[in-house]
């Protein structure tokens, strides 16, 4: 599914922030992404979600080499992944009802289609009662619940979530953890960069060290 | 994992058939049209707008009027009889120019214009003065001709003066094809008007365009993020435009239909009827007919699809160049 190769990333002239970074990650697997910071984890991430080219070595993403790939390429391989940004992303001028409901509206579905699913996943991400609110109004927690709901309401086939359970109390954390999983078992790809080793502990999968840009495989 | 935290039912999404529902909450647009086109630019395009309306409008009345005056004076040739001789000779040569004219094919008819119609004639270049009727004016026969069996002009010109050396026949053709140049020469420039406003239209959008891909770059990358293609996200924007087009449109050429219907009561109230008979003369009744209007409509179309086309091409171009 993901294959890195030998790949290196540097900014501009800069030292290179991630070196011969090289892994093979199968269809339906789970990863922790960990490492100190400034390691290069968010890094990895934007490589992995087709925000950065390699400065060098290969890539290829569901089995297409991406190093080389057009703007269409990209934004049709992004449709097969959801993303949890550290710092949300949501569109303030949206309800949290719609802002969950953007890929779907986005990859050409209709409302009625998706109505339904949209409004349960908010309710079960603890969100029911919030969902017609917009995110200004939304507690940092609310935002990651809501975040997290856009990342997965496509059923993407990887996702990529940046410390997804950073402003949640541990209840909230573990229901979605809980939801990663399932969605995992249902065949989505994850890979969850954080910090948080309690939530490590919650679930025996392999991780992702980065450590001064080298990544090392643990379990 | 905490039991307590896994009692619920998994969402739809994760189970393999999710049921089909319905439920319908709103549907806001994905980009803000208050962040794409604020009133100074609705504003702007109105004007470009009003302005290429007026000249069109303008052009369009002014080639009507041309058609009128073309269409006036191709039904009319005039015939001029030079005063040798005493003013009896005179009259009596030309009342049988006009006796051998009535009898020509084509010639509807004929009317010998007396000494003081000639006078009046001339009036505007010498004045009101009684010794006009003593000099020597030719005299003046206006003939009309009948538009559906129009006569050979060359062959009765030909027949005319051999028959009447004194006589000499104008067909006005060098006057008609005086007013085509200028009335082409006028509809020119009025097309290069509107072209340059269109041009100045197109700058606008595509800077408008940048600078609302610039305010809602955060939407635009979440957009990128869930996976939207360039077209799709450009169709955002050019929703917006195309709006703006229309409604700018729509307030410019009411405008200037405005200022055409107001135009003939105007221009009366300010400076009576002598100014009111001179802008008639120049475009005609001064009144748009249906097919002006008309044409204030595709002044409107032609702005709203400006307004689309370059917002599309110039979101995509602005777009691409950042995805490269």
């Amino acid at each position: 599914m993901i294959r890195f190769e030998n790949v290196g990333l540097r900014y501009g002239l800069g030292q290179e922030v991630l070196r011969d970074v090289s892994f093979h990650l199968l269809p339906g697997s789970f990863h922790f992404l960990t490492g100190s910071s400034g390691a290069g984890k968010t890094s990895l991430l934007k490589m992995l979600f087709l925000s950065l080219k390699p400065s060098r070595g290969l890539s290829y993403m569901f089995g297409k080499n991406v190093t080389r790939s057009t703007p269409e390429q990209r934004a049709e391989l992004r449709r097969r992944i959801g993303i949890v940004f550290q710092d949300f992303r949501l569109l303030d001028h949206m309800t949290t009802w719609e802002n969950v409901a953007l890929p779907l509206r986005v990859h050409g579905k209709r409302q009625s289609e998706y109505a339904e699913d949209v409004t349960e996943l908010l309710k079960w991400v603890g969100l029911g009662e919030r969902m017609h609110s917009y995110p200004p109004v939304l507690s940092g927690g609310e935002k990651q619940r809501a975040a997290i709901a856009r990342a997965v309401i496509g059923k993407p086939e990887l996702l990529l979530a940046d410390e997804p359970t950073g402003n949640v109390d541990p209840q909230m954390g573990r229901r979605l953890l809980r939801l990663f999983i399932e969605l995992n078992r249902l065949g989505t790809s994850v890979i969850i960069a954080t910090h948080d080793y309690q939530l490590m502990t919650q679930f025996a999968a392999p991780r992702l060290m980065l450590e001064h840009g080298k990544l090392t495989i643990q379990g | 994992m905490n039991n307590q935290a896994l009692d619920r039912r998994l969402p739809a999404i994760m189970q393999p058939e999710p049921p089909k529902r319905r439920f319908s909450p709103g549907k806001a647009p994905i980009v803000p049209p208050g962040s794409v086109t604020g009133r100074s630019l609705v504003l702007v395009i109105a004007i470009m707008g009003f302005l290429a309306c007026l000249t069109a409008g303008a052009v369009y009345m002014i080639n009507q009027s041309a058609a009128d005056w073309l269409r006036d004076v191709s039904s009319e040739i005039t015939v001029q009889v030079k005063p040798e001789g005493d003013q009896d000779e005179v009259e009596k040569r030309s009342q049988e120019i006009v006796k051998f004219l009535t009898g020509q094919i084509g010639v509807s008819n004929v009317t010998l214009l007396s000494l003081d119609e000639s006078a009046e004639l001339v009036e505007p270049w010498l004045g009101q003065v009684s010794a006009v009727k003593e000099l020597p004016l030719p005299r003046l026969i206006a003939v009309r001709i009948d538009r559906d069996n129009a006569p050979d002009l060359p062959t009765l010109k030909a027949a005319l003066t051999s028959k009447f050396p004194l006589a000499t026949l104008d067909d006005h053709r060098g006057w008609q094809q005086q007013i085509r140049r200028v009335t082409g020469s006028l509809a020119l420039g009025g097309i290069a008007v509107i072209v340059l406003m269109a041009a100045a239209t197109i700058a606008i959008i595509v800077s408008a365009a940048r600078s609302a891909i610039a305010s809602n770059r955060e939407i635009v990358e979440v957009l990128n993020f869930v996976g939207a293609e360039e077209k799709f996200i450009a169709r955002q924007f050019e929703l917006h435009f195309l709006m703006l087009g229309i409604r700018a449109g729509i307030v410019g050429a009411v405008a200037a239909a405005i200022v055409f219907l107001s135009l003939p009561v105007v221009s009366e109230f300010l400076s009576g009827a002598a100014t009111n008979a001179d802008i008639r003369r120049l475009v005609g009744t001064g009144r748009l007919d249906m097919l002006g209007y008309a044409s204030l409509l595709i002044v409107v179309v032609a702005i709203a699809m400006i307004c689309l086309l370059t917002s599309r091409f110039g979101v995509r171009r602005i777009l691409n160049a950042q995805n490269q």
